[in-house]
């Protein structure tokens, strides 16, 4: 198991690149975690995009799988001023249909759509969009300043 | 990264307490129990999420299944939690009106009687 790679961009991006495995998202979390409390999210939208960051990479994962690819998952932290931005990149094959996670012992729950719904109401502007070349996803969101937030700026 | 998972009788009851994350990686281990629970003969379950710092849709995925396994005994599923970053993830998805939620264990019991 590799650890993910945290590296610097220019300033206002982290870039982590990590191999598809289910048992690396609590180190993903925590890194995203700790790049947010540095650049002042408050504690709740830390949660927020903890739970965000997982399903995004949890989707990727289990897609990869799917289609028997191990290639890494690269996710970028954006740091703006007035926002806090995660993109999530995969190489899983675009045209294939997604596989579901519903089963008898969840109750028929499809928790893979329940996770991206729940995405979409933790975080603002959620957007996922095929890569350039075809081959992946893109998924974006951002956990814009709330009103009367009295925090220090992000970057 | 792993979830701790012990349980223990109160009277009817299997109380099972659970700590730490539980997400797409570590949910199996979550099911598996609650599955042994049921078909060992629990079919009144609280589930302690007092000491899980992490809960994601995998999750909640888990626990709807085990409701149902319990309720096709007549039986009940029970949740204590007072963190306020687990209950906004079952109030977002609208499990709130799926789940009694309880602040401790003794009132899961007491209300499950």
């Amino acid at each position: 198991m590799l650890p993910p790679e945290a590296s610097r961009g220019d300033g206002t991006t982290v870039r982590l690149s990590f191999p598809p495995e289910a048992q690396l998202l609590g180190t993903v979390r925590l890194v995203v975690g700790m790049v947010a409390r540095k650049a002042g999210v408050d504690e709740e939208g830390i949660e927020d995009l903890k739970v965000a960051v997982s399903e995004t990479c949890a989707v990727a994962v289990t897609d990869l799988a799917w289609a028997g690819l191990d290639a890494p998952i690269e996710l970028d932290v954006i740091i703006e001023p007035e926002r806090f931005g995660v993109e999530v990149r995969d190489r899983a094959p675009a045209a294939q249909d997604p596989p579901r996670r519903t089963t008898e012992e969840n109750g028929d729950l499809d928790d893979r759509q329940f996770g991206l719904a729940l995405v979409g109401a933790l975080v603002d502007d959620l957007a996922t969009e095929p890569l350039e070349d075809g081959k992946g996803h893109r998924t974006r969101f951002w956990l814009n300043r709330r009103a009367g937030d009295d925090l220090p700026p992000l970057v | 990264m792993d979830l701790d998972l012990n349980v223990r009788k109160e009277g009817d009851h299997a109380v099972l307490e659970v700590g730490g994350e539980i997400d797409v990686y570590t949910a199996p281990k979550l099911r598996e129990k609650l599955i042994e629970l049921v078909s060992e003969g629990s079919y009144h379950i609280v589930v302690n999420l007092e000491k899980v710092d992490f809960l994601d849709s995998t999750g909640l995925g888990v626990l709807v299944g085990g409701l149902k396994r319990v309720r096709n005994h007549e039986g009940t599923l029970q949740l204590v939690c007072t963190q306020e970053k687990i209950l906004k993830i079952f109030r977002i998805t609208g499990l709130t009106k799926v789940f009694p939620i309880h602040t401790s264990v003794a009132d899961a019991v007491s209300a499950a009687e």
